[in-house]
């Protein structure tokens, strides 16, 4: 009986799989997708093009994890130069986008006669959706999702400090910083690697933050605010000098083993803490700190992810149908469920079939309320490097204090024009 | 000659001929096309002139990591030639398991550079590394090998020549046994001290060895890249940043290939002057 009740499972299983190949080498048209590496969203595209292909026989999609290598940007150009590349994507990075539209690899998506109802029903704020347009006029990317950047701090440590509530400006953040010192606690944390992208979760969106949302190019042309970039160097500077933040790294998370009190992060995180936290252990989040005479929203970075469409597919129009697909209500709420990670859309907390969750995780309301308030990068095609060069100023300027703040700056702006100069 | 021997040597120079032209030969050219283009390997290669050279002369990074290579070279060097010279002098002498030990010195340059920078890696820890506990344990401070901007850059220098000595080693052996015997004969009976002896006929003698030293220590020293790449990825504030690990990172980091190919032919025209500059001063008419 066990013997045959097995054989029915593999007869099962097997023929199941069997039968969604068949389905994808009998299609007329197929296209491939590729998704994020990381297990949540792996899941999230397998249930949604599983749908997907019970809902469109005549066009299925087969989902891949996008391809092991350093960063996505890299898997993603080394596919655009072997003419390798999927038919949609759901991992492009702004920051990436105009190197591959530079290398003739994408589809402009405002070609579509219902683009501009989609984004209607997306209902994203204008200010947002036109830091997605790229140069030429035209869409490239849809925006898809955000993971907003704000302030993480522990609930019990600001308790015993005294803070009432967390820090709104930079004086306020001195002031918690001086409060949990005397606890013997690290008040605060950021990775001083200088790694290019590391900045995206101190100096970036402090800047952001501190400009009101200014992002550092108009157009082709670097537009640093001068005085709002030595303000936000000077405040990590002192952070390190007043030994608010350590210079090292940790061996085991610092955070959760209260080793500090505050750190730069986003939504992703609640995930990971609410799987690791010790019993008792209480967090919140914050906007990021401004500067004391900042009037106004608080801006953040988004570090958004869009969908694109390759300009190597055979299937424009269907590319787009399951790109459509793909930011349904319906696969939001999934995303939403399953990563943890916002959807780019304007009605997040209005639109009724997000309720539910929202009610339920009310700490991705937090970031909810700040996903409109977010910014991405500018589509200038050597970002990496100007992220590298700040990432050096940063290391100078706050980490070690060997350069002051208006120098970093200075320097900022001389390498960033020399960089941006060859690349014209 | 007949013309079938010809053949048959044309034929058996053709695996050089192939090896010169597809590694050699190919890539320089290459390289030499590059410099006048921009390219990131996935969109076409755009001419862009001379755009190449004036990023390079306004590239201070490039000259900083020029000057740490300097500063590399300056510690290594001297360092290299003293220590291989000292060591060849004893093991070029009659003591007890000197192929075992000359076998010894000579271990780390066949070893994978990337272990060893890797094992320097633990030695070197600031918090749990061999030397500060040793250090700890004897009552003194701990030193900061790796993260201090001073101090980084003549650590690697140490690492780098515990690496390569043992080759310099066996090429002070060799220039110390072609040194006549008689020499040092003649001079044990004019009664000088082994201090002349070293100064008065090794040293001189020795100076075709000492030139090659410092040429290949020079062009080796040049080319440092693995220990920085595992050590410090250039850092602490761009102190270990090296010209070879700058020229990667704008090739493989950024895909600058044409600025790379840019640094490249003018960092081998900065060797080429400082290798003759060497020879002008180091080399000498052996009698």
């Amino acid at each position: 009986m066990k013997s045959f009740l097995f054989l029915f499972i593999l007869f099962f299983v097997f023929g199941c799989s069997n039968d969604q190949k068949n389905a994808f080498n009998q299609a007329n048209k197929k296209l491939t997708y590729w998704c994020a590496p990381n297990p949540e969203e792996i899941e999230l595209a397998k249930i949604l093009v599983d749908k997907w292909n019970r809902l469109h026989p005549e066009i299925q999609v087969e989902v891949q994890a996008l391809p092991a290598g350093q960063s996505s940007e890299e898997v993603l150009l080394a596919a655009i130069a072997g003419g390798t590349t999927p038919d949609v994507c759901s991992n492009i990075w702004p920051g990436a986008i105009a190197e591959y539209i530079k290398a003739g690899g994408l589809v402009a998506l405002d070609e579509f006669e219902d683009f501009d109802s989609l984004i209607s029903a997306r209902k994203i704020p204008v200010d947002l959706l036109e830091s997605f347009r790229s140069k030429d006029g035209h869409f490239y990317q849809l925006p898809w999702k955000t993971n907003p950047v704000m302030l993480l701090y522990n609930v019990k440590i600001f308790e015993k400090a005294g803070i009432e509530r967390a820090p709104r400006t930079y004086s306020e953040f001195f002031e918690a910083c001086e409060k949990i010192k005397e606890l013997g606690i690290f008040p605060g944390y950021t990775d001083i690697r200088p790694i290019w992208w590391q900045r995206f979760f101190d100096f970036y969106p402090f800047y952001i933050a501190s400009s009101g949302g200014r992002t550092f190019f108009k157009g082709d042309d670097l537009d640093i605010d001068y005085e709002i970039a030595v303000k936000v160097f000077d405040f990590f500077r002192t952070c390190f000098k007043m030994k608010y933040f350590p210079i090292t790294n940790f061996q085991v998370d610092p955070f959760l083993s209260e080793k500090i009190a505050m750190r730069f992060t986003g939504p992703w995180t609640i995930t990971y803490l609410e799987g690791n936290k010790p019993s008792g252990f209480e967090y919140d989040f914050a906007p990021i700190p401004v500067p004391d005479d900042y009037q106004g929203k608080v801006y953040t970075y988004g570090d958004p992810k869009n969908i694109a469409i390759f300009s190597t597919t055979r299937y424009k129009r269907e590319a787009w149908e399951f790109v459509k697909f793909l930011v349904s209500e319906y696969s939001d709420s999934l995303l939403l469920e399953i990563c943890n990670q916002l959807p780019i859309r304007g009605d997040l907390l209005e639109n009724k079939k997000f309720a539910d969750y929202f009610n339920r995780n009310l700490k991705m309301k937090i970031f909810a309320e700040q996903a409109p308030f977010t910014r991405g990068v500018d589509e200038v095609v050597e970002m990496k490097e100007v992220f590298d060069a700040i990432s050096r100023e940063f290391e100078a300027c706050a980490v070690y204090g060997a350069k002051s703040p208006d120098e970093a700056v200075k320097n900022l702006i001389k390498r960033t024009k020399v960089i941006i100069e060859w690349s014209k | 000659m007949s013309r079938v021997e010809s053949k048959a040597g044309y034929f058996m120079v053709m695996p050089y001929f192939v090896y010169f032209a597809a590694f050699v030969a190919y890539p320089l050219f290459f390289s030499f096309i590059l410099i006048f283009h921009r390219w990131n390997i996935v969109t076409p290669m755009e001419f862009i002139g001379l755009k190449n050279f004036v990023r390079l002369f306004r590239d201070e990074l490039f000259f900083k990591a020029i000057i740490n290579t300097l500063i590399f070279l300056s510690i290594h060097i001297p360092l290299q030639i003293v220590i291989a010279l000292f060591f060849a002098n004893l093991l070029n002498k009659q003591i007890k398991f000197r192929a075992f030990f000359r076998a010894l010195y000579f271990l780390p340059v066949v070893v994978s550079g990337v272990v060893i920078t890797i094992l320097w890696q633990q030695i070197y820890a600031y918090e749990t590394g061999l030397i500060n506990q040793m250090l700890l344990g004897l009552g003194f401070k701990k030193i900061p090998w790796l993260v201090s901007p001073e101090i980084a850059m003549p650590s690697i220098a140490v690492m780098a020549t515990w690496k390569n000595v043992g080759f310099y080693i066996v090429l002070f052996l060799a220039g110390l046994q072609s040194i006549p015997n008689e020499l040092y004969e003649v001079a044990e009976i004019d009664g000088a001290s082994n201090f002349q002896k070293f100064f008065r006929i090794t040293l001189p003698l020795l100076n075709p060895t000492v030139v090659l030293v410092v040429v290949l220590s020079t062009i080796g020293g040049f080319s440092l890249f693995i220990e920085p790449y595992i050590l410090t990825g250039g850092g602490p504030l761009d102190s270990t940043l090296s010209a070879m690990l700058y020229i990667y990172n704008q090739a493989f980091y950024f895909n600058h290939m044409g600025y790379a190919a840019t640094l490249g032919f003018f960092f081998a025209m900065v060797i080429l002057i400082i290798v003759i500059i060497q020879r002008k001063f180091i080399e000498r008419e052996v009698y």
